[in-house]
Order: C-alpha cells, then structure tokens, then sequence
C-alpha cells in the first residue's frame, strides 16, 4: 500500500494548520511526523484517517484517489493518544468491534470474530486479559489493546497519535520496540505521530520534521543529524 | 465533631422538610380509617384524575428522552449556528414560572392564538383537553434529560465516537454501542425526574387544563380542588396517590441503578 499525500492544505477560522502539505509513503514503511507543539502533526494524521477534511489537496492510496472516502471505509488502523478504548466493553468486545459493526457482505460469524480476537490477544501477549474491562488494566496494556482493537480490521495503515505519551519512560521504551516489532511482523506501513525525537528515529524508516503547518525536512536519522537543511531542523534535534 | 454536626444538621433538614409532611399526608389521610381512604381514593372523579396524570406522564416520557438525546448530542458534538442560543433556551423553561408558560401556550395554541386559531377550522382543540396538558408538561419538562446527558457527554466518549468511526461503525451503530452506554444512567436519571416533575405539575396545567371535572383534572389540581371544597380526607387520600407514584419513581430509580453497575468502568 502506498499512500501519496499530495499537497494538502488545512485552514481554522483562517488560520492555517497545514500549509501544502506533500508526502508519499512506501508500502510497509514507517514514517514518524516530528514537530514541536502545534505544528500541524494530529491534523495530519485526521486528513489522512478521514476524520478531518482537508481543503485542499489529495491523497491517493495505491492509485486511487481516496480523499472524499469516509473515514469507516478507508480501513485505517488507528490508535489514540488516549486509546479511546470502550470502556463498558471487555478487552475481547473491543479488539472484535470492528469486524461485530460490519455488514451486508462483509459481515464475519462469530466464531471466525472470536478467533481472530484469540490470535490478537496472543500477538500482543495478553491472552488471559479477554474478560477484563480497560479500567482494570495499566496504562502499557491499554495501549496494547488499543493497537490490537486497530489491527483487527486488517488495516492498510496504521496511524498512531502519540500513542506511547501517557506512559512512564521505562515502559515507554519497551513498548516502542514491540510497537516496531508488531508492525514489521504485520508488515503495514505505518505512521507515528511524536513531539520526542528520540522515539521517531528508534522507530521510524523516515522521520518528517513538520513546522507551522509545513514540512521542514523529510529523511533518515542520520540524514537529519548530519545534513539538516535549515536551522530550525538543527536547532530543533539539537534540543 | 464537624462531621457529627453536619450530620446532625442534614439529618434534621431531611426530618423537617421531607420526612414530617410526607408523613403528616399519610397520617391525616388515615385519620378517618383506612374505609374513608379507600372511598376517597376510589371516587370516580379521583381515578379519572389518576389515569389522566399517568397517560400524560407515559406519553412526555418518550418524547423527553428523544428530544433530551437528539438535543444533547447536537449540542456536544456539532459546532452549528445557533448552538449557544440553544443552550440558552433549554434552560428557559427553568427559569420561567409555569404559570407563565401555561399563558403563553394558551396565548399561542388557544382558539384565538396564531396556531390553535389556524386550527380551529378543521375542528382541531389544542387547549382545555390531553394534548395541552401534554404540550405544557412537556415544556416544563424538557430541559432534564439534556441537563443530565450533557455534561456526561461533554466529558466522554468523543475520542470512543472517533475510534468506532475509523473501525467502520455507522451513524447509529456508534450510538448504539458506543455513546448511548456511556449515557444509559444520565438519561434514566434526567427522565426520572422529568416524569416526577411531569407529575406533579400544577401551574401551567392548571391554566392550559380548563379544569373539566371528571375530564382535565389531573392529580395535583383534583387535591386542590377537593381541598378547597373542605374535603380534607379526600384531598389527602389523592395525595398519598401522588406520593405513590413519586416513590415509584425513586424506586424505579434504584432498581435501575441496583441492575446496571457500571462494571468495571471509570466515570
Ligand atoms: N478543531 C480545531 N479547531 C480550531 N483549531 C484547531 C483545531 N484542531 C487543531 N487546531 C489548531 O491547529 C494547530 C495544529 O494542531 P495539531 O493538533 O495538529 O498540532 P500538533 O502538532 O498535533 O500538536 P501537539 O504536539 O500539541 O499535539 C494548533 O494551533 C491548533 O490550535
Ligand atoms: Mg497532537
């Protein structure tokens, strides 16, 4: 799946959050929006999960053309910086709630939902949790359940905001490394929303540094580190 | 020592003001013998008022929770044109004396009012009978539900509404299953005490009534009636049957509570 992000342009009463915005993102990859705070990155991340409608621009997913596609019918994965879990559901009804909402043709029985449920729940390493409610579990599990809710619909990307925020550092640091491991395993491109530079260059293929509402630079870490294009990326990786 | 006064002072506001009336109704409704309560109770014209009071109740009921719900969820999760004026006017039946309404009704959905003499030719009465009671009941009533719903909305669940979005849940597969759960409890709060206020309202049902013997009289205006012909024992009988269905509704109100735990959940 490539996802071509083609200059998209969003305004607030006038105010401009994202300022012709282009990126493409290759199949399998995983791509990290740095940016100090208010730059623009979860607007982005809305564009692309169709949560938000951009004024300008396009975005074309292998081909075809997907921006005026419902946010229900893109089959992005997303994870909240909240998780957003359902709390009066159990961990089982929240990873099988996209495939319980689906109808007509696509509807799945529910022995084929509650199998899928098992092997996710096995994936993140939680299988005896299928019972509990998310208010009875850490703040690491939730996440981990958030990420299993997101990957049941065999997303086509996977779209985190922050998702490693509202963690101590040490369990921050591990679950980064599963996160990564997770989404090599699945093999789905994916892009990770963070202000912490340190957490977009552990994970990232590619790290795109954003700014007011535009991208500043696009690359690797060391080509960040060693050749950042303006002052603002060398002050900022410097802080 | 602090707590042991507060305690006090709550328990003796609680004896004075709700305790010693409620019984005092129950006891004057006695003192003639539980035979005289009874005759009182099952007069034709008291019944009639009983049965009138509760139709009105179960049909403002419904279309309180609609209305409170649709209005709520606009108002938490739409920005729109109008919104704040919508806010404002949802409280206005609060702020307005049901006397006052019930004129303004009778003004506006009365024989010589722009709507109710609109409809006076096609032999529609809007006033003086059941459907005007029920148009001021629900004015006095609708603010409860969304009162309730809307804090509770305001503060949860729009991240949930978000997520179920992008996992493919339609309009009202979110409600269903995401929204309406988180609410359940609010609503049935609001809407108890609607109908308890839906009830027990005098004023605006009093002039929008026309106080029909047999016909309009609903439970609160039949005691006044009684007790102003100096029939004491009758007024008070009726009264224990306005005070039953208050405790019904209370105790609707903990049932629900008692099979609706919020397992597990964090409000
Ligand atoms: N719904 C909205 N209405 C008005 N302004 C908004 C809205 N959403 C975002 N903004 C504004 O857009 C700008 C970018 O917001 P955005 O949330 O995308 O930033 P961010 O890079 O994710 O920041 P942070 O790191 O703090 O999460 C901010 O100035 C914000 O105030
Ligand atoms: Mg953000």
């Amino acid at each position: 799946m490539t996802l071509d992000i083609a200059s998209i342009s969003k305004s607030y009463e006038g105010t401009p959050v994202l300022r012709d915005v282009s990126l493409t993102i290759a199949d399998g990859e995983f791509v990290a929006l740095l940016g100090p705070s208010g730059s623009g990155k979860t607007t982005l991340l809305n564009v692309i999960s169709g949560l938000v409608t951009p004024d300008e621009g396009r975005l074309t997913l292998d081909g075809t053309d997907i921006t005026a596609t419902p946010a229900g019918e893109r089959r992005f994965g997303m994870v909240f910086q909240s998780y957003a879990l359902f709390r009066h559901m159990t961990v089982a009804q929240n990873v099988a709630f996209g495939l319980r909402v689906r109808t007509g043709r696509d509807r799945t029985s529910r022995k084929s939902r509650d199998a899928r449920v098992e092997e996710l729940l096995a994936l993140i390493e939680m299988e005896s949790f299928g019972d509990r409610y998310p208010a009875q579990l850490s703040g690491g599990q939730q996440q981990r359940v958030a990420m299993a809710r997101a990957l049941a619909i065999d997303p086509r990307l996977l779209l985190l905001d922050e998702p490693f925020s509202a963690l101590d550092a040490q369990v921050r640091q591990s679950l980064r490394g599963s996160v990564r491991e997770l989404q090599q395993r699945v093999g789905i491109a994916s892009i990770l929303v963070t202000h912490d530079q340190a957490e977009a260059f552990a994970v990232a293929d590619r790290v795109v540094l954003m700014r007011d509402g535009r991208i500043e630079q696009v690359g690797t870490a060391s080509d960040l580190r060693e050749r950042p294009t303006t002052d603002f990326v060398r002050d900022f990786l410097a802080s | 020592m602090t707590r042991r006064i507060l305690i006090g002072l709550a328990v003796l506001f609680a004896a004075l003001v709700i305790v010693l009336p409620v019984a005092a109704i129950v006891s004057r409704a006695f003192a003639d013998g539980a035979g005289a309560w009874w005759a009182a109770v099952s007069e034709p014209e008291t019944l009639q008022a009983v049965r009138l009071t509760v139709i009105t109740a179960l049909i403002v009921l419904p279309l309180n929770i609609v209305f409170g719900l649709c209005a709520a969820w606009a108002i938490a999760r739409f920005r729109f044109p109008g919104r704040r004026a919508l806010l404002i006017l949802i409280e206005i039946p609060f702020a307005v004396s049901p006397i006052i309404a019930g004129l303004c009704f009778l003004l506006v959905y009365g024989a010589y009012g722009p709507i109710g003499g609109a409809l006076q030719p096609w032999g529609v009465q809007l006033m003086f009978n059941l459907t005007g009671i029920v148009l001021v009941s629900l004015f006095v009533t609708c603010p409860f539900v969304v009162r309730e719903v809307l804090p509770v909305l305001s503060v949860t669940g729009e991240d949930e509404e978000k997520a179920a979005l992008t996992l493919g849940a339609s309009g009202w597969q979110i409600f269903r299953f995401v929204t309406f759960p988180n609410i359940t409890w609010a609503m049935v709060y609001g809407a108890i005490l609607a109908t308890a206020r839906a009830i027990g309202e005098f004023g605006a049902v009093a002039v929008v009534s026309g106080a029909i013997r047999g016909q309009t009289m609903t439970l609160p205006l039949q005691i006044e009636l009684l007790y102003n012909d100096y029939n004491t024992t009758g007024a008070f009988a009726a009264a224990t049957l306005l005070t039953a269905l208050a405790l019904v509704t209370l105790v609707l109100r903990g049932l629900i509570a008692a099979i609706h735990p919020a397992r597990g959940a964090t409000p």
